[in-house]
């Protein structure tokens, strides 16, 4: 990719929210701030999501009786973050736009 | 500009908390009701908003493609996302920053079960332990790293209650044979009361202009601290929990029975103790039933068993922190209790302030002495004082403290203070003038008015740990100095109506700026004292600093002496006017000013001799003087004297002036040669000057002595004034013996040759010294 494009693309994503898996298993989810060469990635108003423990699931599983009983993910917000790109394992986009709505960022 | 297209904000949805773990792509936001949306062109910032339900894309690839085609250096930013704001951004997976990292193996949370039943004995164990941060918490820590460690008091805390009685070790409904037995429901009591205790000290240390963060962390993370339950809540909890151990039922050791109950009793009385509510007039009676408890509790303390999985570090990563957690602060129990002790000694001592006569003077000898107590009292002792201090029943006194201030110094028994002054209305016609008696009252009233707020940060200063107290002094001064130079327009208008009625020979010259000078130049005088005190000065300073002392009290010195001349100048002319009563009142008063008179004469002629013996020892070369490669004498001059350059008439002498005071011979290293002959000789100009002051200071201060502290307005501290008096005269005798061991050392001294004696300085804060923050030096052999 040239750099003009990248730039370009990586601009459409400021602000945007986007959903970042970390090499610990976390997942991070705010509006992209701030990106450079070594995909290191600054989130604002971030919240922080830890799947629930293998514990839990089973105690949840036990109490309701139904395998696939839902079990909530612990989150808590953390505010402003970065992320190392060495911990990025996954970078999702979080698109809202509505159908009909002229999308925005190119994909 | 940037471009319309990339402002145009669809809706986002980042705020949700509910998301499902059988979602196998990962966590899914819930779903938002759409909302409509509007086009901007203006640059501002959109705030995000709820939206559609989301379609979740990997970008994975595409973003990481298009990062590693970006040049070293270059960012992709938000144009208002700043450098400044990116410093606050924790890093993830950085084990110092961020707080939900796990080291490998690591679990997110301890799996202690709080409704496990207890033992007696780890009943006693748990309380002890709470007890214990608490006063850690006290003495600066923050509640993460203390009472917040308990999982008892996370679990009553958190998910936030919304009454008392959920506030338990669990939440929603529970099986019966789960429900927490006796000796759990008895701890909830305890911690409940606890929790509310703390929100009761945070309440009275917020309640002051000034708290402070760096003594008390006030910080609760976001938890509430039942603010809003009154305190009979708990202690209703509290009795019915004692009822509940006393029950001949429940089968329990005897001794171990009385030292729960002991505790529940503590956490009661102390409850009370800290309850801000409480009317001014009974304060007193509320900490002396504290302190048998405490004594319970430290000798059955060897009763309890402790029970360490109650306690983790991980409850801090669910706080509102963005610090990882940090180990948990350890305190001794014998030192907790020490310092509960302490605390409640120094409270009691607070309450003592409602019994002071209604004098602002002898306010201010009772703020200095308990901002001076050793140990220094706790943040929360300072707000309780603090607290008592500012209550309206103390500062709407009937009379007006600052003028009552002024009376003290000056305008004794005046015509510019007479009552009837205020009574006069002023003349119908607006144009007419007022007659100069109104004037008077009017002037006055402006005055105090204007004094109110220097006065009243005085007194917060004096609120003070000792240390920020002398800085903050340093603030007070200047605005006494701006005061100062008021009081000069309204003491020529009261000289000029005076002038009118032809009384002026019944007021004193200036007696408005008079008492302000005093007070600041007595300010000025505690600066440098504590900054002995506080070891702010090495010991080859001391003569210099001294130098600037003894100046400064004795400008002090000839300002109360003008006032005792012109109180003097009162009586008799009352006397001779056979007004016998005014000529008694005024000669009764003059005690108080002339025990001030003889407190800065001594203050002045002690100091000028320890400078006089710094001086001479710095030339002996007898004392540590630090390599100083980047400063001179006059950069460091001017650094100490920072705080007095300003002020207006000048205090600070000119660096030379200062120079020939301290060096009267020339260099420390190369003195000129009469200074060996000078300091051989015991009867010569050095010595004697020596000799004489401290004459001087020693009859001063046991005139004041003499006085005592009720004529000196400091009778609510008698105990203490004594000391200090006693430790001045101290002071005194042991300079002599000082300068004549150092006059015996240098009897047959030679330019070149080396003293053989050796000068000790007294460290600060080891009671070495009679008083703090006066430095007297022991010769001792060398």
């Amino acid at each position: 990719m040239h750099n003009t494009e990248a730039t370009a693309y990586l601009s459409h994503l400021i602000d945007q929210p986007l959903r970042i898996h970390t090499s610990d298993g976390r997942v991070f989810g705010g509006q992209m701030k701030c990106t450079d060469k070594h995909r290191n990635i600054i989130l604002a108003l971030t919240y922080e999501y830890r799947a629930p423990s293998a514990d839990a699931i089973r105690k949840a599983v036990q109490e309701s009786g139904n395998p696939s009983a839902p079990v909530n993910w612990n989150s808590r917000y953390v505010g402003l973050v970065v992320v190392p790109g060495a911990h990025v394992k996954k970078i999702e986009f979080v698109d809202s736009t509505l159908s009909g709505q002229p999308g925005r960022v190119v994909l | 500009m940037a471009d319309p297209a990339l402002l145009y904000h669809d809706a986002t949805a980042s705020d949700a908390d509910t998301l499902t773990a059988s979602n196998g792509t990962g966590p899914a936001f819930a779903s938002a009701e759409s909302s409509r949306f509007a086009q901007t062109s203006l640059p501002l910032r959109q705030a995000p908003r709820r939206g559609a339900p989301p379609h979740i894309r990997d970008v994975t690839e595409k973003f990481t493609a298009a990062c590693q085609a970006l040049d070293v250096g270059q960012l992709v930013k938000d144009e208002y996302f700043t450098l400044f704001e990116s410093i606050g951004a924790i890093e993830i997976m950085d084990p110092k920053m961020d707080s939900g990292f796990l080291q490998p193996g690591e679990t997110l949370e301890d799996d202690f079960d709080p409704l496990a039943p207890l033992l007696p004995e780890e009943l006693i164990g748990i309380m002890d332990q709470l007890l214990s941060y608490e006063m850690a918490w006290h003495t600066g820590y923050p509640l993460s790293q203390t009472l917040f460690t308990s999982v008892y008091i996370d679990r009553l805390l958190w998910p936030e209650p919304e009454s008392i009685p959920q506030a338990q070790f669990y939440r929603d409904d529970i099986l019966d044979d789960k429900r927490p037995g006796t000796l759990l429901d008895v701890l909830r009591a305890y911690c409940l009361a606890l929790i509310k205790g703390c929100d009761y000290v945070i309440a009275k240390i917020m309640a002051r202009d000034y708290f402070e963060e760096e003594d008390f962390s006030t910080h609760t993370y976001n938890r509430v601290l039942f603010v809003q339950a009154p305190i009979d809540v708990f202690l209703r909890e509290l009795d019915a929990s004692v009822e509940m151990i006393e029950d001949p039922d429940l089968q329990i050791d005897g001794g171990i029975r009385s030292a729960i109950v002991a505790r529940l009793h503590f956490r009661k009385t102390f409850l009370c103790a800290l309850d801000p509510e409480c009317p001014l007039e009974i304060l007193s009676s509320f900490w002396p039933p504290v302190v048998p408890f405490i004594d319970q509790v430290n000798d059955t303390h060897i009763l309890g068993k402790t029970v360490p999985g109650s306690f983790s570090t991980k409850i801090q990563r669910r706080l509102a922190s963005t610090v990882p957690p940090r180990p948990i602060v350890q305190v001794e129990f014998k030192d907790a209790l020490q310092t509960l002790k302490q605390l409640c000694i120094d409270c009691k001592e607070a309450t003592r302030f409602k019994d002071l006569p209604t004098d602002p003077l002898e306010y201010q000898s009772f703020l200095w002495t308990f901002a001076s107590r050793q140990p220094a009292p706790l943040t929360y002792s300072r707000s309780y004082l603090s607290n008592i201090l500012f209550d309206p029943y103390v500062l709407n006194a009937p009379v007006s403290l600052p003028l009552e201030d002024v009376q003290s110094f000056v305008f004794h028994e005046s015509p510019i203070l007479d009552p009837s002054n205020w009574a006069l209305s002023p003349p119908r016609n607006p144009l007419m003038p007022k007659s100069p008696r109104l004037q008077f009252a009017l002037l006055i009233d402006e005055f105090v008015e204007r004094v109110g707020q220097s006065y009243l940060d005085l007194w917060v200063a004096l609120g003070q740990n000792k240390c920020r107290l002398r800085r903050m002094l340093t603030h007070v001064i200047i605005a006494w100095d701006m005061l100062q130079q008021d009081a000069v327009f309204v003491d020529a208008d009261l000289i000029a109506y005076a002038l009118q009625l032809t009384i002026s020979e019944e007021v004193m010259d200036g007696p408005l700026q008079t008492w302000v000078y005093i007070k600041k130049l007595w300010m000025i005088e505690k600066v440098v004292v504590l900054g002995f005190e506080q070891d702010i000065y090495l010991p080859d300073e001391y003569a210099g600093i001294y130098y600037f002392l003894s100046l400064m009290a004795t400008k002090r010195k000839d300002a109360l002496k003008r006032c005792v001349e012109h109180t003097n100048d009162r009586t008799v002319q009352f006397l001779q006017s056979s007004r016998f009563e005014d000529a008694q009142n005024t000669s009764e008063k003059i005690s108080f000013i002339d025990s001030e008179l003889q407190q800065a004469t001594g203050i002045s002629a002690f100091a000028k001799a320890l400078h006089g013996i710094y001086t001479i020892a710095n030339y002996l070369r007898l004392l540590p003087s630090p390599n100083r490669p980047f400063s001179t004498e006059s950069l460091r001059y001017e650094l100490r004297m920072k705080p007095f350059l300003s002020l207006q008439p000048p205090e600070v002498p000119p660096f030379e002036e200062f120079q020939a005071a301290v060096q009267p011979y020339g260099t420390y290293s190369d003195p000129s040669p009469s200074l060996h002959d000078d300091l051989r000789q015991a009867d010569c100009k050095v010595w004697s000057d020596i000799d004489t002051s401290l004459k001087n200071a020693k009859d001063a201060f046991a005139k004041v002595k003499k006085y005592g502290a009720k004529e000196s307005k400091a009778g609510g501290v008698e105990q203490a004034w004594n000391k200090e008096i006693q430790g001045m005269l101290a002071s005194c005798i042991a300079l002599g013996v000082t300068v004549a061991g150092l006059k015996s050392a240098v009897k047959d001294i030679e330019p070149g040759s080396k003293v053989q004696v050796k000068i000790e300085i007294p460290p600060a804060g080891a009671s070495k010294r009679y008083v703090e923050g006066w430095i007297v030096p022991k010769i001792v052999k060398g």
